[in-house]
């Protein structure tokens, strides 16, 4: 056990560090501990896309990649690094995650060859993905999805809906989950395909997010044809996928989570003063609750990390999103607490120091659902990490 | 930051695990309760490994984790805790009595030392026989650990540098959250092992979402106590700036693991997590002891607060 990692690593650092100072857009320097986007046009701004592009030329979009993925082959510590720096500079990588943190590993591992191709510009953002999970029915039992694709000789025809769909306002493909055989129990019966969002029959109706600002979409499929050349993996083969690309999305996530989070707690400090409830016994208390649950929070996610790198399974990860969604839940509570009666307030004549928390904690709802709800990761913790027997 | 472990460390920690769990069964933490010479057949192996108590913290902090599994009774903690503030090789066997200080009014074990590091406000440092000096001996709920009320006898203490106090202390709140984060990994351990064997309505009680749920809860709270203490003992190690705040973090994370898994651990067994019969009350008794020894999780937020808010 030791606080410094290699001399060769803390290089990569600093060769990292000299590459943002020299090509970090200004525009990148606004919020980050929540967001604040009211069209869906600004989802991801002209500069953002332009970022991503910068990012993959350089090498420094997914470093653990070779160059022709947007990386510089570097060891995961080295990974680990890039994402701290970035995370402590309050960068992000990309506007839309699901191309490169989900579509691309997902593809790497199981696409075929023709759908290898399409990796490099779902990493660079050139293509812009959604992900097809959650139904009307089918939410945390996401095995119960009922989108249906019949294969008639050389395509499928997709039938259904799904909805909570991030980013199909905007995307160009789909990554989709079917179910292609509805006689299997219903985890052997899902396929997944990729969609063109363009295809004949595809519908986008957006949905609001409770803070008003844009966000996802409902997806409407009737009678979609497409390729039999565009299933991903083996027909029925689904469900494995669906374990491999949630994985993907929480290994990563941690050191940007644990950043945020501290970057509220700092908040919640500035305001305790601002507002002059710096003194409060009870106040004092709940930042420093704050701090120490963010504090060991980081620790967990860096000892998951060591047990990953050795090759180990790190159920840490299963802890952190639970843990930093409600966390961070709680402390913009606390920051809507401190600014008493200007909490509510978006007045922005009156609300520029306050309006983020009741902002973020509309946000933070998201954050419990999205990606396996926290009832879920307590199930997954349970059974999976625990070992404790299914109901 | 790297949390692997060492081959030597794994090593460390297996020969730890062994030890303690063939020299100290729950049978004689209750012979303890008793009987204080309990603890010598325990003794006889643990002070082969009091040097530690000079080494480095992060291998410290793995062996007290598992003294800290089996409630060990005796002074290992006391004399690591007295070897890093005398300067010493770790095998003279001692305690420390902080004059004054609201985190620690008792002090450990001094019916089982030789020497007695007395810490002064100022601060200041005398190391005494323990011979001379007159202790009486606490009760506490705590049947594992002995307390005692000392009188401070004429010292003739030298000046203690406060930044070398205050490592002292950031160690000193590592290592007492590893011991309590080793209790309260032994209640939950014991926990969901009752999850998975009890059976209620036919099936094994663990299989209940209102169980499995506050088991989560629970590996939470440990899995992360765990992390801080070996992030805090790095830093100490380290010489780090960040180890003051990260030996509070510690001590505050095995606070709040502690008292969720004490009590939750209780609840999932049930009438016979109630008993005297039961071994669970001996950890349940360490663990909520330690809260109240160098610094309640209060405390430690409030010193955390500080240095957030005003510092």
């Amino acid at each position: 056990m030791q606080l410094a990692w290699s001399p060769e690593d803390e290089a990569f650092r600093v060769e990292l560090i000299e590459f943002l100072d020299a090509h970090t857009p200004e525009q990148m320097h606004t919020g980050y501990d929540f967001q604040d986007v009211h069209d869906e046009h600004d989802l991801v701004p002209p500069w953002l896309r332009q970022w991503q592009a910068t990012l993959f030329d350089h090498g420094w979009m997914v470093p653990g990649y070779p160059p022709e993925l947007g990386g510089r082959n570097c060891s995961p510590v080295q990974t680990l690094i890039y994402l701290e720096t970035l995370a402590s500079r309050r960068l992000l990588r990309s506007g839309h995650f699901p191309g490169y943190a989900i579509v691309a590993p997902s593809l790497l591992e199981f696409g075929n060859e023709a759908q290898k191709q399409l990796v490099p510009a779902a990493i660079r953002g050139d293509t812009i993905w959604c992900i097809g999970m959650s139904e009307p029915d089918a939410g945390s039992d996401l095995a119960g999805l009922q989108t249906r694709a019949e294969l008639r000789d050389d395509h499928f025809v997709v039938n259904g809906q799904k909805v909570w769909t991030s980013y199909a306002m905007i995307a160009q493909k789909c990554f989709c989950y079917v179910r292609t055989d509805p006689t299997l129990p219903k985890h052997k019966g899902i396929s997944l395909l990729i969609l063109d969002v363009d295809s004949p029959g595809i519908d986008i109706r957006p949905l609001r997010h409770i803070n008003g600002t844009a966000g996802f979409a409902e997806v409407f499929f009737t009678d979609v044809v497409v390729p039999r050349e565009n299933l991903v993996g083996g027909l029925n083969g689904g469900w494995a996928i669906t374990q491999g690309s949630l994985a993907h999305e929480r290994a990563g996530l941690w050191v940007e989570g644990v950043a945020r989070f501290e970057q509220t707690v700092e908040g919640l400090v500035q305001l305790a003063r601002a507002q002059g409830r710096a003194d409060d016994p009870i106040v004092r208390r709940k930042i420093a609750e704050g701090y120490e649950l963010a504090a060991s929070l980081r620790a967990l996610g860096y000892k998951g990390f060591a047990s990953f790198a050795q090759g180990s399974s790190a159920p840490e990860h299963s802890y952190m999103k639970m843990a930093m969604s409600e966390a961070s839940k709680a402390a913009f509570e606390l920051g809507m607490e401190i600014a008493g009666p200007l909490a509510p307030v978006t007045d922005p004549r009156l609300s520029a120091a306050t309006s983020r928390f009741v902002y973020g904690f509309f946000m933070s709802f998201a954050n419990t659902i999205a990606g396996g709800s926290s009832e879920i990761q307590r199930n997954i913790i349970a059974q999976r990490v625990l070992g404790l027997p299914r109901a | 930051m790297d949390f692997s472990l060492t081959p030597d460390q794994e090593l460390l920690r297996e020969t730890a695990r062994k030890v303690l769990e063939r020299e100290c069964p729950p049978a004689l933490v209750r012979a303890h309760i008793d009987d204080a010479a309990a603890y010598a057949p325990l003794w006889r192996h643990l002070s082969e490994f009091t040097p530690l108590g000079a080494g480095p913290a992060t291998d410290l902090c793995l062996f007290l984790a598992e003294t800290g599994y089996a409630a060990a009774p005796g002074p290992f903690l006391a004399t690591a805790l007295f070897a890093a503030l005398t300067g010493g090789d770790g095998n003279a066997i001692g305690t420390v009595a902080l004059v004054d200080d609201p985190t620690m009014r008792f002090v450990l074990e001094t019916d089982r030392v030789e020497r007695i590091a007395f810490v002064t406000p100022g601060p200041g440092l005398a190391v005494v026989d323990a011979d001379a000096v007159t202790a009486r001996f606490v009760a506490t709920v705590d049947f594992s650990r002995r307390l005692f009320e000392v009188e401070v006898p004429q010292l003739d203490a030298r000046p203690l540098a406060p930044a070398e106090y205050a490592h002292w202390r950031d160690r000193a709140h590592a290592c007492m959250a590893a011991e309590m984060v080793g209790t309260a990994r032994r209640i939950f351990d014991m926990s969901l092992s009752y999850a998975k064997a009890r059976k209620q309505f036919d099936v094994p009680i663990g299989s209940f979402q209102a169980i499995q749920h506050k088991l989560a809860d629970m590996s939470l709270a440990l899995e992360r106590a765990t992390a801080a203490v070996q992030y805090a003992a790095m830093t100490v190690d380290a010489g780090d700036r960040d180890r003051t705040r990260a030996g509070h973090v510690a001590k505050a994370a095995a606070g709040e693991a502690a008292r969720r898994i004490l009590k939750d651990g209780i609840q999932i067994h049930g009438g016979i997590g109630y008993t005297w019969e039961h071994d669970l009350h001996l950890f349940l008794r360490r663990a909520t002891a330690d809260e109240y020894l160098l610094g309640t999780r209060g405390w430690h937020l409030d010193q955390l607060a500080a240095a957030l808010i005003d510092g």
